[in-house]
């Protein structure tokens, strides 16, 4: 099979799967296109810039997907998201920012405007997902892991960016940017809510992958499982509203939306 | 919903591959195929060397010392700039030069690249590296850095990785795309390297007398290009012929 042959087979194929001409078109995304022309594109904006008419008026700017990069995943830091963690930040909303739950929408919307979503980065047609990072069980909320917690926060420098007491105040965090060119700034883990959830397992998450497009960086390959369920512990406990979980928890615990 | 979103996903896929070549944002994703794909490793017994020099035409430019703004405790409270590194002969460092469209030729040395955070700065500031290649991404400082490559035209994150200590190391492949990366230390903002992804073996750096050295080049006619972070870039034919050094002298003007 000749070489040009052998790249226009697929493209009959796609015709004859009913698959038109543009990516907007096929399936899911189309009917995505509708779900995001009436509930995002004010913010996100309709080339999925995150330049909507909205957007001007927002500190933490909304997204703009052509990068394929996301800050809340479950897979490596860089790497491209799953659906299933862009269904997690549909379904939470992003806290402290004007991203709201669209739980209301129902899954098979939210399905389909995540394939919508999708289209606009080229990355997701060209790359392949990488498996999420493991996560063990939380061994459960303790004073002694807190203690634990209160040396790996030191050993591991987090104070240059997130301050000595969490509060967002480290040596590093006032001239930070994002991919974007947008300031940024270390979150104040004092506050009791992290933005992507806050259940014991989406902090775990937040640090060992980083926030991609962010300064945040990984952690999952300099720190050990054991060093981070004692960090999740003490970042817990810079405030009364974490909701601890003494008894620990399985893997893969779901998190908790928003109410 | 997996089946639903990767029958998506193929159809895209196919769609990428059957219309791709005529629609120019798709095929500007083709473009993630490593390059690697069209150079061929042989045995090259009657090379020959290209040996240069790359020096900076007329004043150096005047940069002002980096300041540092944190960890001054440790990074000292100014760094020499090193935008501009030009010996007394207008010799200059950090230029990375290659040669272009080589389709084949040796083998790549097959070592990690190494990128090392040292005194708060990266090290090594700028170099070549095969398409996809591993890099070796170490710290040699008490304090947290992390190194944060991103793509030099879009500035898009290829990932970014916490190097919270002293002797800490992590050996991560380089994406297929883009060419040349930006790095960055969000930590300390001063801090950045240059990695240039060549789809052959034949790139180096210059020293800091602006000297180069390419070995085993199969002989024949080929395309050299010098690239520096601020100087900017320029291409040169070059002959190289069987066991011979082929001498070059490439001059590129402050900007």
């Amino acid at each position: 099979m000749s070489f040009r042959v052998a790249r226009l087979v697929p493209f009959v194929a796609g015709l004859l799967l009913g698959v038109g001409p543009a990516v907007a078109d096929t399936g899911e995304a189309r009917d995505g296109k509708v779900v995001y022309d009436r509930w995002c594109v004010t913010c996100h904006g309709a080339q999925g810039n995150g330049q909507g008419e909205a957007a001007q008026y927002m500190s933490t700017k909304p997204r703009d997907y052509r990068q394929g990069t996301f800050k809340w995943r479950t897979t490596p830091s860089g790497s491209l998201p799953l659906d299933s963690d862009l269904e997690h930040t549909l379904l939470n909303g992003i806290y402290g920012t004007y991203m709201p739950s669209w739980g209301f929408l129902g899954e098979r919307s939210r399905e389909d405007v995540i394939a919508y979503i999708k289209s606009f980065s080229p990355r997701f047609a060209t790359e392949k997902t990488q498996d999420p990072i493991s996560i063990p069980p939380d061994p459960g909320y303790s004073d002694e892991s807190v203690t634990r917690g209160t040396g790996v926060y030191q050993k591991y420098n987090c104070s240059q960016c997130h301050g000595a007491g969490g509060r967002g105040d480290g040596p590093s965090a006032h001239d930070l940017k994002d991919d974007w060119g947008n300031e940024i700034v270390p979150y104040d883990l004092t506050k009791g809510h992290v933005k992507c959830g806050d259940t014991p397992t989406d902090i775990y998450r937040v640090f060992m992958t980083g926030l991609s497009g962010t300064p945040m960086p990984a952690f999952s390959d300099s720190m050990s499982p054991a060093d981070a369920w004692d960090l999740v512990h003490f970042i817990e406990s810079l405030s009364p509203r974490y909701v601890k979980n003494v008894a620990g928890t399985a893997a893969n615990s779901t998190a908790r939306v928003n109410p | 919903m997996n089946n639903r979103a990767s029958a998506t996903q193929r159809a895209r896929q196919s769609l990428c591959l059957g219309a791709g070549l005529v629609a120019a944002g798709i095929a500007g994703s083709l473009a993630a195929l490593p390059a690697f794909a069209d150079y061929e490793v042989v045995t090259v017994t009657n090379g020959g060397t290209i040996d240069g020099v790359v020096s900076l035409s007329g004043a150096v430019p005047a940069e002002a010392p980096i300041t540092t703004t944190k960890n001054q405790d440790y990074c000292g409270s100014s760094i020499a700039n090193p935008t501009y590194m030009v010996d007394s002969s207008g010799g200059m460092a950090n230029v990375i030069v290659y040669l272009k469209d080589v389709t084949k030729g040796k083998a790549p040395s097959g070592e990690p690249l190494k990128l090392v955070n040292e005194h708060c700065m990266f090290s090594p500031r700028a170099q070549g590296a095969m398409v996809g290649e591993k890099i070796t991404i170490s710290s040699d400082d008490p304090i947290l850095h992390n190194t944060h490559p991103q793509s030099a035209e879009t500035n898009a994150t290829i990932y970014n990785i916490a190097l919270p200590f002293k002797g800490f190391s992590v050996t991560k492949p380089l994406p297929a795309n883009p060419e040349l990366i930006k790095v960055k230390c969000d930590a300390h903002e001063w801090m950045h390297a240059w990695i240039m992804e060549i789809g052959n073996p034949y790139y180096t750096t210059t020293d800091s007398a602006g000297h180069f050295t390419l070995k085993d080049v199969p002989p024949g006619n080929y395309t050299l290009q010098v690239w520096h972070e601020a100087a900017g870039e320029k291409s040169e034919p070059v002959v190289v012929t069987a066991g011979k050094a082929t001498k070059m002298k490439i001059t590129l003007a402050a900007k």
